[in-house]
Formats: C-alpha cells, sequence, structure tokens
C-alpha cells in the first residue's frame, strides 16, 4: 500500500510525540512542527531504495531490511464470534531507522542502535460502537524488538507475530483491558504489488516501495475486551512494505483500501491515492485486482474512481475523514459503494489518522457482490 | 491599691522604650544572645536540611513515579531480565538504568551521577526528558534532533541548561567525563529546562545519557544498575518476584531511600546538638541581661507598684520586652544563619561524601521550617531565661525600695539548692545515659542535663573559691586583692551567671577537642596497627575514603608479580543487601590481612588467635565483623551467623571475629576472596597490598609503578606512610565540621561572655564613683577591674576542666558508640585543659578594657549622683 508519503510523516510525528506528550499537554502541535526538521535531518541518501522490479524473494523478505528507512508489517482483519457479532483489528508494527547501519565495534553496548520500532494495536467493537487503539514504541535493539525471516517472527516486546511449527502464525497483543490473540493461516500464495513487488508512489526513481501481501489468512482466534473474552473467526489481510523517502513534494496524505468479496473467484482489491496539496491525485497512485490464484492486475490511477460520499467529524481532534465512498473501474466492471462499519475508527495515539473496517456492495460484472476491509486515510487535518 | 482601670501594657512597654533609647547596651546584649544562638541553630539546621533536601531531591528527580525496584549485588542485574520482562510479561511500567557517578572537570570537578535511561521506557517513570531544547528555542521545546542523537550517538550527554550555561559550555560543546580515572570526551547534545525550581535543582547534580552510551562509559556491557518498575497490585508483583533469579531483588524505592538518607541522622543529630549548646549559651546570656534590666529596674517598679501597677503587669511587661528583643535577635540570627549555613554545607557534604553517600549540593536550600524552628526557638530560650527574673519583677513590692541586696540574699539562700540542683541533674543525666538501647537523644539529653547541672552549681563553687582567694589575693594585693573576690561574691545573681555561661563555653571546647583528640589517636593507632602492608593500590574514586569501581587483572598480575613484592594481599569491595538489617552493606572479600597479625580484635572465640581467624575466612564460609556493624545492629556476643544475600539467594556467614574498624561508621564484613567470589561470580579486584622484600625501598617502588602506569590515571598507587598521610587527611576534613563548630561555639562563647563580663562592670559605675571619691587611684581602679574579671575566667576556667572532662568522657563513651559504633581510647592532653583556661581568662580580662577605660573617663560627681 501506498501509506508511504504519509506515513513517515506519521512515524517522524509519532516519535516526536511520543517524548513530547508526557511533558506538555500541546502534544501534536510542536511535535509535528518539528517533523520536517526530523526528516530532513537525516540525509536519506545513505538509504537504500526501492528500484528494481521483481526483487522480492520468500522467505529471504519476510524479515527485517535495515538499509531501508522505513518499514511496517501491516495485519487488518475482519472477525466474527459465533454470534455473528462483528470486529475489526489493526496491529502494526513499524520499524524507522534514524541513521543507516554501522559496523558494530567491539565493546559497543547492545542498547545502541539507530533503529526505533513502534505498534498500533487497534480493537473495533462494532457492536458496542467502541474503538480502543495502543501504542508501543522500543528500539531496535538488546532483543527488546525486530525482525526475523525463518523462522518468521516480527515482535515489539510482548506484541507479536511468530510462526509456529506447522507453517502457521500466531499473532498476540496484550494492552491490558483488550487484547488479541489469533492463529493465521495462509491461503494464497503472497501478492505482489506494482511491477512485481515495486510499488511506484512518485514519478522520482526511488519514490517507491517493496511491497507485497498475504491475504485472505484464515483467523481464528480471541478478542478481549474487558471482562469479555469472544471467540472469534474471520480473515486478515497482511502489508509488508519497506521503502526510503517515497513521497513527493506536495504530497498531503493518502487514502487506501483492502477489500475481500464474497464471491467465488474470491476476487481481491488494494488500492491506493496519494492526495496532493493542489487537490490533484498524485498520478503513481494505483490498485491490485487479486484473483483467486494470487495472480493480480496492476491497475493505474487512471483505471478507477474514488469518489466521496459521505464525511465524518472526530468529536476527540475535529478532523473531518471521507466515511462513504463511490468506487468505480470500468475495466473489470466494478462499482461499488461502501462505508465505515462503524465511524469512530480514529486512532489518537502520538500520530492521529483513521483506520478502520467497512463494507461495501455493488456489482462485479453485473453480479452483486459484498466486500469487507479495511480503510485507511491519513494527512487529515482539522479544518 | 487601686486596680487599673485598663490591662494595657502599652504604658509600661513605652517606659521600656525610654530605658532603650537610653541605655541601649543591656537590650542590644539581650538581641545578641539571641541572635548568635539563633544562628548557630539555624546554620546546621540549614546545612543539613540542604544536604537532606539535595539528596532528596535526586532521589525523587531519579525515582520519579518508580514505586518499585529490582537491584542485585555487585556487577549489577543481567539486561535479559529486563528484556523477560518486557517479553514475557508484557510489563511496560518498567524502565532499565545504568548509572555510576563520574566526575566532570568541566563543571568544578564534582561527582556526577551520569543516569543512563532509555527513553523509550521512560514516559511513565520521568518527563524531563520531554523538555529537551535545543538552547535556543523556548525553554521546553521539544527537539528531535536531539534526540537522534542521543539515542544514536556513541557520547552524547543531556544537562542541566544552567549547568552547562553556569560553566560556559554550549550546546554541542564537549566535556570529559571522569570515571575512576578513566576518561571520556562526551559532547552535549542536548539541553534540559525543566520549568520548575525543585527539578532544577534535583537535575543539577545529573547528567543523562542514552542506557547504551551508559553502559559503554561505565563499562557495563551487558548490565543494568536497576529496573525501575511501577507496581499496582500484588498480583504484579507476585508475577514479576517469580521470575528473579537469585541475587536479584524488589525493593521498595521508599523505603530504600528512607533507609539511605537514615545513614546520616546520627551524625546530623551530633551536630543538631553542637549548635544548640551555642543556644545554651546564649540562654544565660539572656538570663544575665534580663535579670540585669530587672534589678536595675526595681526602683522604678517598686514606684509602679505604687502607682497601682500589679505585679502580674510588671511579669507580663518583661515577658513581652523578651518577646519583642528575642524577635529581633531571631531575625538577626536568621540572616547571619544562612550566611553561615553556606560554609557550613560545604564541609557538611564532604563528610557525607566520603561516610555515607554521594550527594552534590550547589547551595543552601533555605526552608522556611527551619527558619520557623529557629525563631521558635530564639523566643522560647529567651521567655525561659527571662522567666525567673520575671517572677522577681512580679514579686516586687512597693516597699522593697532601693535595697538591691534583696536579690543577692536571695542568692545566697539559694546556694544550697544549687548544690543539689546539680547532684540532682548529674543523677539525671547519668540515669538518662545508662538507659539502654541505642537512642540518641536521651543520651543528648543526659549530657544536656549533667551539662545544665555543672552550671548550677557554679554559684556555690564561685563563693566557695572566693572566700578562699580572699586570703591569698589579700597577701598578692593589698586591700583592692581583697575587694575583688568579694565584690564577685556580692553581686553573685549576675557574676555567676556571666561565669556560668564562660564555664558551659569553655568546658564544650575542653569536651569536644578531647573527643577529637582522642579519636584521632586511636585512629592512628589503629592505622599503625592495621596497615602493615608497604604498598597499597586502588582506583581512583569520585570521593575520598570510597572504593569504587575495580583494577584492571592485567595491572594486578602486573604488580603482584613485581620485582621485590614478596606477597600481596587483594580485596574486592562491594555493597551487598543484607535481608537480615534491610540495608546494604559493605562486604569486602580478601585473601590474606594486611596487618600481620598486628590488629587488635573486639571479639574472638574463645581460645583462637589471629591465625585461626584468617585460616576460617581463607578455607571456609567465616566472615569477621566490623564493632561498628555490631553495635548498630546491637548484636550480641558471640554473633549469630549473618545473612546476606547472594547469587544464590540468602547465605548464612558464621562470624569467626569482631574487629575495630573506623572506615565505615555503617559496619562492615569480610570472607575470603574464594568465599566471596563463589557466592557473587564476582572476580574483580578492588584493591592491592604488597609487602616487598626487606632490603626494598617502597618509595622507590612506587616511583618505579607510578612511572610504569604512568598512561592510567585510573590507578592510586600508595606508599605505607603516604596512605597512612591520605587517611589521616581523611579523618581530618570529615571533622572539619565538627571543629567549624567548636570554634564557632568559641566565638559566641567569646563575644557573649565579653559583653556579659563589659555590661557587669559597665553597670558598677555607681560604686567605681563612690570608691574613686573615697581615694581610689585610676590605676587602681583599673587593678580591681582586671583582678574581677581575672578571678571569675579563672573560675569558669576551673570549673570547665571538671565539666569538660565530664562531657568528653560521655562523647566519647556514649554519644560517639550509640551514634557510630566506634570505641574510642581516652586521649588526655594537659594542652586541652590549658587551652580551656587561657580562653577563659583572656575573654575575661579583655572584658575588663572597654569598661575600665570608660569608667576612667567618668566624672565622679554624677556618677555618685543617684539617678
Amino acid at each position: 500500500m501506498k501509506r508511504t508519503l504519509i506515513f513517515v510523516a506519521v512515524i517522524a510525528v509519532a516519535i516526536a510525540g511520543y517524548f513530547f506528550y508526557q511533558s506538555q499537554s500541546a502534544v501534536a502541535v510542536p511535535a509535528a512542527a518539528s517533523v520536517t526538521e526530523f526528516l530532513s535531518g537525516e540525509s536519506s541518501d545513505a538509504f537504500a531504495r526501492a528500484t528494481v522490479p521483481n526483487n522480492i524473494e520468500f522467505p529471504r523478505d519476510l524479515g527485517s531490511h535495515p538499509d531501508y528507512q522505513t518499514e511496517w508489517w501491516y495485519y487488518t482483519g475482519n472477525l466474527k464470534d459465533e454470534t455473528g457479532r462483528e470486529f475489526g483489528y489493526q496491529f502494526t508494527i513499524f520499524r524507522q531507522a534514524m541513521a543507516p547501519e554501522s559496523e558494530r565495534t567491539a565493546d559497543e553496548s547492545e542498547w545502541r542502535t539507530s533503529q526505533i520500532w513502534f505498534a498500533h494495536f487497534a480493537i473495533s467493537d462494532i457492536e458496542d460502537g467502541e474503538f480502543y487503539a495502543f501504542e508501543k514504541f522500543s528500539r531496535g535493539a538488546a532483543g527488546l524488538a525486530g525482525a526475523t525471516a525463518e523462522p518468521y517472527h516480527v515482535w515489539i516486546e510482548d506484541w507479536q507475530v511468530e510462526e509456529q511449527a506447522d507453517g502457521r502464525v500466531h499473532m498476540t497483543a496484550d494492552a491490558g483491558e483488550i487484547a488479541l490473540d489469533l492463529m493465521l493461516t495462509q491461503t494464497r500464495p503472497p501478492v505482489l504489488h506494482g511491477l512485481g513487488g515495486l510499488s511506484q508512489k512518485g514519478p522520482t526513481e526511488g519514490n517507491a516501495s517493496y511491497y507485497y501481501s498475504l491475504i485472505d489468512q484464515t483467523s481464528v482466534g480471541t478478542v478481549r475486551i474487558k471482562d469479555e473474552t469472544f471467540s472469534v473467526e474471520g480473515h486478515s489481510w497482511k502489508d509488508h512494505e519497506y521503502s526510503t523517502s517515497v513521497l513527493e513534494e506536495g504530497a498531503t496524505g493518502w487514502d487506501w483500501v483492502s477489500l475481500q468479496f464474497d464471491n467465488n473467484a474470491k476476487n481481491a482489491l488494494m488500492l491506493f491515492q496519494i492526495r496532493r496539496d493542489d487537490g490533484s491525485v498524485q498520478p503513481e497512485s494505483s490498485a491490485s485486482w487479486i484473483e483467486s490464484d494470487g495472480s493480480n492486475s496492476y491497475l493505474k490511477a487512471e483505471d478507477f474512481e474514488l469518489e466521496i460520499t459521505d464525511w465524518w467529524t472526530s468529536d476527540a481532534t475535529g478532523i473531518e475523514y471521507p466515511a462513504g465512498w463511490r468506487l468505480t473501474i470500468p475495466e473489470i466492471d466494478l462499482e461499488l459503494t461502501g462505508s465505515p462499519k462503524m465511524n469512530n475508527q480514529e486512532l489518537v495515539v502520538s500520530a492521529v489518522y483513521w483506520e478502520g473496517a467497512v463494507e461495501f456492495e455493488g456489482t462485479l460484472a453485473g453480479e452483486p457482490v459484498t466486500a469487507e476491509g479495511y480503510f485507511e486515510l491519513t494527512g487529515y487535518t482539522a479544518p | 491599691m487601686i486596680e487599673p482601670t485598663s490591662t494595657s501594657l502599652w504604658p509600661l512597654l513605652m517606659t521600656s522604650m525610654r530605658r532603650a533609647t537610653r541605655r541601649p547596651f543591656q537590650y542590644v546584649l539581650f538581641v545578641l544572645g539571641v541572635a548568635l544562638g539563633v544562628a548557630m541553630m539555624v546554620s546546621v539546621d540549614l546545612a543539613n536540611g540542604s544536604a537532606t533536601k539535595a539528596f532528596q531531591l535526586s532521589t525523587d528527580a531519579i525515582t520519579g513515579r518508580a514505586t518499585h525496584r529490582l537491584v542485585s549485588g555487585p556487577g549489577g542485574i543481567d539486561q535479559e531480565l529486563y528484556v523477560q520482562l518486557r517479553r514475557e510479561l508484557g510489563y511496560t511500567n518498567s524502565a532499565p538504568l545504568v548509572d555510576g557517578y563520574v566526575n566532570i572537570p568541566e563543571f568544578g570537578d564534582q561527582p556526577f551521577r551520569l543516569f543512563g535511561v532509555d527513553p523509550f521506557a521512560e514516559p511513565p517513570f520521568r518527563s524531563y526528558l520531554g523538555g529537551v531544547g535545543a538552547g535556543d528555542g523556548g525553554p521546553g521545546q521539544f527537539n528531535p534532533n536531539a534526540l537522534t542523537t542521543f539515542l544514536s550517538e556513541p557520547n552524547s550527554l543531556f544537562v542541566l541548561s544552567s549547568l552547562a550555561a553556569e560553566n560556559g559550555i554550549p550546546l554541542g560543546g564537549e566535556i570529559t567525563l571522569d570515571r575512576a580515572g578513566e576518561m571520556t570526551t562526551v559532547t552535549i547534545a542536548g539541553l534540559l529546562d525543566p520549568q520548575d525550581e525543585s527539578n532544577q535543582r534535583a537535575l543539577s547534580g545529573i547528567v543523562f545519557a542514552d542506557i547504551s552510551t551508559a553502559q559503554e562509559i561505565l563499562r557495563m556491557q551487558g548490565k543494568l544498575t536497576t529496573i525501575d518498575l511501577i507496581i499496582e497490585d500484588e498480583a504484579d508483583q507476585a508475577a514479576i518476584e517469580a521470575i528473579l533469579p537469585d541475587g536479584v531483588r524488589l525493593e521498595n524505592t521508599a523505603a530504600s531511600s528512607n533507609a539511605i538518607q537514615q545513614m546520616t541522622a546520627a551524625f546530623e543529630l551530633n551536630l543538631t546538638a553542637l549548635s544548640l549548646l551555642a543556644l545554651l549559651v546564649g540562654m544565660f546570656l539572656i538570663y544575665n541581661t534580663v535579670t540585669f534590666s530587672v534589678v536595675q529596674r526595681r526602683p522604678m517598679f517598686a514606684i509602679l507598684r505604687c502607682l497601682g501597677v500589679t505585679g502580674g503587669q510588671l511579669f507580663q511587661l518583661i515577658l513581652v520586652e523578651a518577646v519583642i528583643l528575642s524577635l529581633l535577635g531571631s531575625l538577626i540570627g536568621l540572616v547571619l544563619g544562612v550566611i553561615l549555613g553556606r560554609s557550613l554545607i560545604v564541609l557538611i557534604t564532604q563528610t557525607i561524601n566520603s561516610f555515607y553517600f554521594v550527594v552534590n549540593v550547589r547551595s543552601v536550600i533555605v526552608d522556611p521550617w527551619s527558619l520557623g524552628k529557629g525563631v521558635f526557638f530564639g523566643v522560647a530560650a529567651a521567655l525561659i531565661a527571662s522567666f525567673f527574673p520575671a517572677l522577681e519583677a512580679y514579686r516586687t513590692t512597693p516597699g522593697s525600695g532601693l535595697r538591691r541586696s534583696t536579690l543577692e540574699s536571695k542568692v545566697e539562700g539559694l546556694l544550697p539548692k544549687l548544690f543539689g540542683a546539680w547532684i540532682i541533674l548529674c543523677a539525671i543525666g547519668a540515669g538518662l545515659l545508662a538507659l539502654p538501647g541505642r537512642n540518641l537523644i536521651v543520651a543528648f539529653a543526659g549530657l544536656f542535663a549533667i551539662l545544665i547541672g555543672f552550671a548550677l552549681v557554679t554559684p556555690p563553687v564561685t563563693v566557695t573559691l572566693m572566700n578562699w582567694a580572699v586570703r591569698p589575693m589579700n597577701a598578692l594585693f593589698g586591700a583592692i586583692g581583697r575587694m575583688a573576690p568579694r565584690d564577685i561574691t556580692r553581686s553573685l545573681s549576675r557574676t555567676s551567671v556571666a561565669i556560668a555561661a564562660l564555664m558551659t563555653a569553655v568546658s564544650v571546647i575542653v569536651g569536644v577537642s578531647i573527643m577529637i583528640g582522642s579519636f584521632r589517636g586511636t585512629v592512628v593507632q589503629w592505622l599503625d596497627q592495621t596497615l602493615q602492608a608497604d604498598i597499597f593500590i586502588s582506583p581512583t574514586s569520585a570521593t575520598a575514603n570510597r572504593v569504587e569501581g575495580s583494577l584492571n587483572p592485567e595491572v594486578v598480575s602486573a604488580l603482584t608479580e613485581w620485582e621485590g613484592v614478596t606477597a600481596s594481599s587483594t580485596a574486592r569491595v562491594v555493597q551487598v543487601f543484607s535481608p537480615q538489617f534491610d540495608r546494604p552493606i559493605t562486604v569486602a572479600g580478601v585473601n590474606g590481612d594486611v596487618s600481620q597479625g598486628q590488629r587488635p580484635y573486639a571479639w574472638l572465640p574463645d581460645g583462637w588467635d589471629h591465625d585461626d581467624v584468617w585460616n576460617a575466612l581463607a578455607t571456609g564460609d567465616g566472615v569477621i565483623l566490623s564493632e561498628p556493624l555490631v553495635l548498630r545492629e546491637e548484636l550480641s556476643y558471640p554473633p549469630e551467623p549473618i545473612t546476606l544475600e547472594t547469587n544464590q539467594g540468602a547465605v548464612d556467614f558464621p562470624v569467626v571475629a569482631v574487629m575495630y574498624d573506623y572506615s565505615s561508621d555503617q559496619g562492615m564484613i569480610w570472607m575470603g576472596s574464594d568465599n566471596y567470589q563463589a557466592k557473587w561470580n564476582d572476580t574483580e579486584i578492588s584493591t592491592i597490598a604488597l609487602f616487598i622484600d626487606e632490603n626494598g625501598n617502597p618509595d622507590d617502588m612506587v616511583d618505579d609503578m607510578r612511572r610504569t602506569f604512568a598512561g592510567r590515571q585510573d590507578l592510586v598507587i600508595n606508599s605505607n606512610r603516604s596512605l597512612r598521610e591520605t587517611s589521616i587527611d581523611i579523618f581530618d576534613q570529615t571533622f572539619a565540621i565538627t571543629s567549624a563548630l567548636r570554634l564557632l561555639a568559641t566565638i559566641v562563647a567569646f563575644i557573649g561572655v565579653l559583653s556579659a563580663l563589659m555590661s557587669l562592670q559597665l553597670e558598677r559605675k555607681r560604686e567605681l564613683g563612690v570608691l574613686r571619691a573615697t581615694g581610689m587611684t585610676l590605676r587602681q581602679m583599673w587593678q580591681l577591674s582586671f583582678l574581677e574579671t581575672g578571678l571569675m575566667g579563672l573560675v569558669a576556667g576551673l570549673i570547665a576542666i571538671p565539666t569538660g572532662f565530664v562531657l568528653a568522657w560521655v562523647l566519647i563513651y556514649v554519644i560517639n558508640v550509640r551514634s557510630f559504633g566506634w570505641t574510642l581510647q581516652m586521649d588526655l592532653q594537659p594542652a586541652y585543659f590549658l587551652q580551656a583556661l587561657a580562653v577563659a581568662l583572656v575573654a575575661a580580662l579583655l572584658a575588663a578594657i572597654y569598661p575600665s577605660f570608660k569608667l576612667g573617663q567618668m566624672i565622679i560627681a554624677s556618677a555618685i549622683r543617684s539617678d
């Protein structure tokens, strides 16, 4: 996905905000003011850049890529308990390098690192309309946080996603009152977005990410909300993306969506659209239309239209977010309208953005379809 | 008698004010007496309080919101425990810390705490990292670049912005961290600008580094000093305790900082007691002046009584005067006290740093509570001292007229009672001192009772001595010589108080001098006996009298195999937690004794000798305790085994000896180095003592060694002689505060007595006028003055000798033992007593000069005219 641009900004804000918010009341303003300084402080030239198609290899690339400045493992999913009660979840582990890796010296402390790791964890309790969001920060050192490819394991302290002996993946995130414990089973080969996994975000060479997804993973486990524990089932979508400096100047944010269709072909869609300060859409915005065998078509910005049909204003931040969409992709004869399963799925942690469970319905080649998934909205600000 | 219609004291006070303008001297004396006493008390209180407060603030700042912490024995905690807490228990209310002490030459070469934190774990605990400014923007403005540097650049530090500014170091500037002689150049990557005063103060002795930098500078790779925790319920506590390896302990932060502070309690109480002595002397002065003012106003009071003023009103008048004057005196005392406190704090900090814990005190914290206490004590002392004179005023009858002798005859009637009071007070004092237990306040109460007893016996003793003196004085000086002692006896109500004040002050000088002298003598002898090795090597440390860090293993082997070295003894000195005493205690793992059998023991098992003890240490679990430990913890003989927390859990160690030790009042434990290494998995060496062959010259060898290790600033190599000198220097430094207080007490007494005697002489204007009128020459008058004050000084000095001796005895055998657990050999030197006599005499004689000069100029006719 495309969250790159804003995400770098979000990360910087998050890091800055994290240190700031304990000491003063004004969280976002001074922190945000220093984001540009933060980003410009470290030359990104020293990091590797995503430039080559078909560069992703498995299982090698499941782990971390410290040569790139920014990386994330992004899980979202739609779950139901036996009574049909719906939940949504987001669990993301981010890695951000403040400087390129240097050679370790003999008596260097194991705590020395330039890698900052952090995680966001959110549960949407659709029936009660409650949204819970948490974050965690750590340095990528002393074993506190990291990611390995074989076996696949991404963790920040006790929040983690870990491959089991049988090849399934165990996800645990416990924030005290709210916790998630899921077993994920892969059902399809990885989807490589863009050109063989090279997802361009702007016209400049290197303003791109390596990006693949593991979609439609069968998910079974529990969601704990305060005193109640729900046995749930559903499907999860994992994005893994790594990059360095992906955003073009003038980009203000993005809208990203992943949808899993209920049709026999088990189609899926990933779409991102980068917004520019002049109101236009970044031409490199793109989408992937995925078939049941994992093959996908690379759709360009001119191939689809995403229209906002409704808005919702957050009580917490005053920010206005899109809350209804009409999506048309003529090439595959897809026409959908959709909306959030609940409006308040805004994360107000060190960074502020909207990431929530959504449902869509419409027609695909004339046949009615429904889909559910996750929408992400970044870069929206209060008036 | 007509009852006055108004009970207002105002008209009476007006008479006092008129008197104050006409005869200010008495009032000045009163104010001075209060001011000096209050100044002493307040200065000691402020200095103590500032040290405590500085410690508390920095502890609080460092503890933050932590309720508990994990700590371990020497070597620190394996950092994996923290990773386990975070990854297995998901315990986010935890923060790893790596800290130690460094000296910073650029910051006045003071010890600073290098505090290594993980900024990601900090927010629940401490908030000041949020206020890292770039030094250019507004305060508290967050600077992400600074944090990036802090985290990723080696040797980056955050310091208090005012600390950097004071020392002229800009942001990005470099300073040197001296850790036990190892120098590291570090860069100031950020300036902390806490908004509130107390955080400013608290952080002024701390420099912050990322935990990685701290591990590198302090050479603690893989280790943590502590893990801070916020524990809110017992389930969490149980979960954490369940994963603790042996040797790691969960402690309550409040309890442990309290325990550390308790270390200095006895020391501070001693200083306070010493300062109270000044107030006691001040009380005598106040009593003296108030008595004077009552006696002098007796005729006026008699007239007032005739006019219908009640005795109660006169009583009130005296007390109200006392309150007003003592308030004035107290205020002056407060100002003086704050000024004096600034000097005392330096001395107190020195002692605390060498004996107890490191505290960086940069200024006197003026605590309103201390000031309030000073005023309270000043006024209370004045009221107590004025009570009897006020009673005297109350009893004034309209007919008592001009008879001054009333009071004197009363005093004479009091003499046997005073003698009785002495016996009773001494008995009470002895009883208090004999009470079992280690209560210091009781002991000081006993000490004060005895001291006051001796002061009360001064009048009867004076009378006796003066009666004896008449004959020899007559023989020596004729009629004038005969007059002098009789004059003193005749005005006993005033002379005896001045003598008592002088005596008290001088006896304190004698007592404290004997105590310090005996202490020093004992320590010198102890050093002579125990330091038998020829050369001693230790790491440099941030403070005197404290062994920190360890010696490089290469250095250790090079030194022990040095040509000419015949034997060596190493020691590992660490702090270990004792569950038995619920506090950390210093443990030394040693191989061999540096005293070569010369060391005296306070206790040995029956039939054991030195060799048995050291064999038991070398081959088994046996430990030696220091005497202060036994006394402090009130252990009985023979001592039961001692429990210590080791890396294998709590272990009991049998006690094989108790030995004298003057290096720590907190107590020490020695054990064999094999035993130590096995229990704590720690093979570091802190110090080495070398024995060289008979023909070798230790000084030459020390020079050779210093040359060889010239590049190493982390080594201190001392010959036996220079180590002894250093040790005595530390001793003297430690007692600098006591000596300073003794000096202050002397000055207070000197000024007080000087003024009391002076006023005594000045008040004799009329009497001397009569004598002059009847033919006394100026010369004879001078002679009389000197004889009188000289006699008074002599009496004070003479009584001060036994009093001082008793004081010294109590200080040495009760106060010192209870405060510090040290057994001292009393060392009486004639000098102490001669010095006391000299001080008393000089003060007394000096006091005669100004009045005699003044009286010499008087116009006889006006002097004898009745007021």
